[in-house]
């Protein structure tokens, strides 16, 4: 049965790909949706809930509210929470009962921002689509309020870089950005920022200084266009797994901030055979550059198993679209090994070896203590190790 | 880009009006696209002779996806106009107004306006503002004006005044902003005074005065509009008018 999932879980909702994007940046984030549902964005698919404090509003819609609208309510709310709290910026967006009775957040935070004084950004969420989509839009927009136009690079004589995409719903443990910021540190770069994870609002705010940008998962693709258009900045797309492959990238990196040119890392692998190969499951970015690891570190052939298409240019030719279970179930039966969140493990056949790689944006904090740090040398080759 | 949309009382003559206007552009050598906002789906009946083009709704109930081509939900009628309509559920099932807010959605999605690049594009909506739906063709990047079609009786006068009423409610917002009256005859007692003491009271302009006439009908039963089979006759010149101001106003050439 297209799109249905009798067996499998489901990817987070745009509306959490909001939350985690903004959660460490100073704003007040207003989901306009039922009361308790702040539960579903900002708590069972975000590790740093009880460690670090964040502005998550839920509007508490009533029934009431959906017949009359309850525009004026969500306003007024919004306003006193802005007042209260003091947040550098607030985002509306919504969930599937504002999008079917059409609320117009465009016209909302128009009306916010001009009674509040602080930038107030509309997102156009209705908790139906991708985690990836709704970072996507959120880090966009916030680009577009509030990226500095300063491009001076600085003096340090290493190459000023971004990190796009970094959110825990694909990044869960804090250790793999620190990783990856390790990775680009010692091989000669300057990190700019860290969209979002541990760079505050100035620092983003300062990304036309970089002259080139790290998009590591696919939530970070269109910032790294705005980037593009805004100050032309090239992207690199690619997540640093496997010792060679990892050097491979920031060679990559640093040939793309030379001559200016984007460069889809993560999927420019070789073609591979049909049924001799490792499915690796996960967004496009990571996926693709595991895959490439596995590949090119390790000599496993394998290809993404990628559960949308939101963005052609991150996928190789051979690689699986997952949009449903039926096609996972398809795809898992006709690979070598299947390497996915441990609950894709009910549509693999018991003949196939089922790797183990939880993902928080699909299994929220069930397994969050077993998601493995797989960046750099030697690390890629654990996650065969856990059949 | 000029962008209307036309609100009045159920049966008042919207759709007479809004294909008028479309036809009457059309003959002044604009580039029209006409949006039926109505369930009932026969805003563009009398610009292609009589048939419709595929209701965006139909499509999505029929084939359970969203229509790849334009082409598969629009049809060209008089003068090259654009024909489209957005249809709705059956009578007493699920949500027109959201059949609005989808239809435009898959408008945008289909580039609608970068593709055909529009002199001028009417929106034809049902009766009133009775849902968010029903508001979204004057919301920003929608309709910038907004015509009210009424007559002297004392419900369209009603409903025209209510229209009014939800328009002033968006003032806040970069929505429509209501430009005039069109003052469809029905040629009841004293209506003339009617319609300009409630102008008046509202402060809008009429901005058109379209007679009662069996013209209209003549022509509409072989599906054309006035404008189409009689472009001479005083009805058409009305609309042509109309078309002209309406142009002027907006800056773009007549």
């Amino acid at each position: 049965m297209k799109n249905t999932a009798r067996i499998l879980s489901i990817y987070a909702s745009d509306t959490s790909g909001v939350c985690s994007m903004l959660y460490e940046l100073g704003g007040l984030v207003v989901v306009h949706d039922a009361s308790g549902c702040n539960s579903t964005y900002s708590t069972h698919d975000e590790p740093r809930w009880y460690g670090q404090d964040s502005m998550i509003y839920i509007s508490a819609l009533t029934e009431t509210d959906m017949i009359f609208g309850g525009d004026g309510k969500l306003i007024g709310d919004t306003l006193e929470a802005i007042r209260t709290l003091s947040p550098r910026f607030a985002v509306l967006c919504g969930s599937p009962m504002p999008m079917l009775t059409g609320t117009d957040f465009d016209a909302v935070a128009a009306e916010v921002e001009a009674k509040a004084g602080i930038p107030v950004l509309p997102l156009h969420t209705n908790g139906m689509r991708s985690y990836l989509s709704g970072a996507s839009e959120a880090l966009t927009a916030l680009l577009g309020r509030f990226c500095s136009p300063e491009t001076e690079a600085g003096r340090s004589g290493r190459i000023p870089v971004n990190i796009l995409g970094a959110t825990p719903l694909d990044f869960s443990r804090s250790e793999q950005i620190g990783s990856i910021r390790s990775i680009l540190t010692s091989a000669g770069f300057e990190i700019v920022s860290v969209m979002a994870m541990g760079s505050n609002l100035e620092e983003i705010a300062g990304a036309g200084r970089a002259r080139v940008n790290l998009v590591i998962s696919s939530s970070g693709l269109a910032a790294a266009e705005y980037l593009r258009r805004k100050f032309g900045t090239p992207w690199v797309a690619g997540v640093p797994y496997g010792e060679k492959t990892s050097q491979a990238l920031t060679r990559k990196l640093k040939e793309s901030a030379e001559s200016g040119e984007n460069f889809p890392f993560c999927s420019d692998r070789i073609e591979l055979d049909e049924g001799q190969s490792v499915l690796i499951v996960g967004e496009s970015v990571n996926a693709g550059s595991l895959a490439k690891a596995a590949r090119e570190d390790l000599g496993i052939p394998a290809r993404a198993g990628i559960p949308d298409a939101l963005q052609p240019v991150l996928a190789a030719p051979h690689d699986r679209i997952l949009t449903d279970e039926d096609d996972a179930a398809l795809a898992f039966a006709e690979s070598s090994g299947v390497a996915a969140d441990p609950l894709f493990a009910p549509v693999c056949p018991e003949s196939i070896p089922f790797y183990r790689l939880p993902h928080e944006a699909f299994s929220g904090r069930c397994f969050r203590e077993r998601i493995p740090n797989l960046m750099g040398g030697g690390l890629t080759r654990r996650l065969f190790e856990s059949c | 880009m000029l962008k209307i949309a036309v609100y009045g009382k159920g049966g008042i003559g919207k759709s007479t009006v809004t294909a008028h206007l479309s036809a009457a552009f059309a003959r002044l050598g604009k580039k029209v696209i006409q949006i039926g906002c109505d369930p009932k789906a026969d805003s563009t009946i009398n610009l292609l002779n009589g048939e419709t083009p595929v209701p965006v709704m139909n499509y999505l109930r029929e084939h359970d996806r969203d229509p790849e081509h334009l082409e598969e939900i629009s049809r060209v009628g008089f003068g090259g106009v654009l024909c489209i309509e957005t249809g709705g559920p059956t009578p007493g099932l699920g949500c027109a107004g959201r059949g609005i807010v989808t239809t435009f959605s898959l408008l945008e999605d289909l580039k609608l306006f970068e593709t055909r690049k529009p002199d001028v594009v009417l929106y034809d909506v049902l009766g009133d503002v009775v849902c968010g739906g029903f508001a979204a063709p004057i919301r920003e990047n929608y309709a910038s004006q907004i015509l009210i079609v009424t007559s002297g009786e004392k419900m369209a006068l009603y409903a025209a005044g209510n229209i009014h009423s939800a328009v002033k409610n968006f003032a806040d917002r970069a929505y429509a902003k209501v430009r005039g009256i069109v003052f469809n005859r029905r040629n009841v007692e004293n209506e003339e005074a009617k319609v300009r003491s409630f102008a008046e009271s509202a402060g809008l302009p009429v901005i058109a005065d379209i007679p009662r006439s069996n013209e209209i009908i003549r022509w509409e039963d072989q599906g054309k509009t006035v404008v189409e089979g009689d472009p001479d006759s005083d009805i058409s010149r009305r609309f042509l008018e109309l078309a002209r101001s309406l142009l002027q106003d907006s800056g773009e050439e007549a």
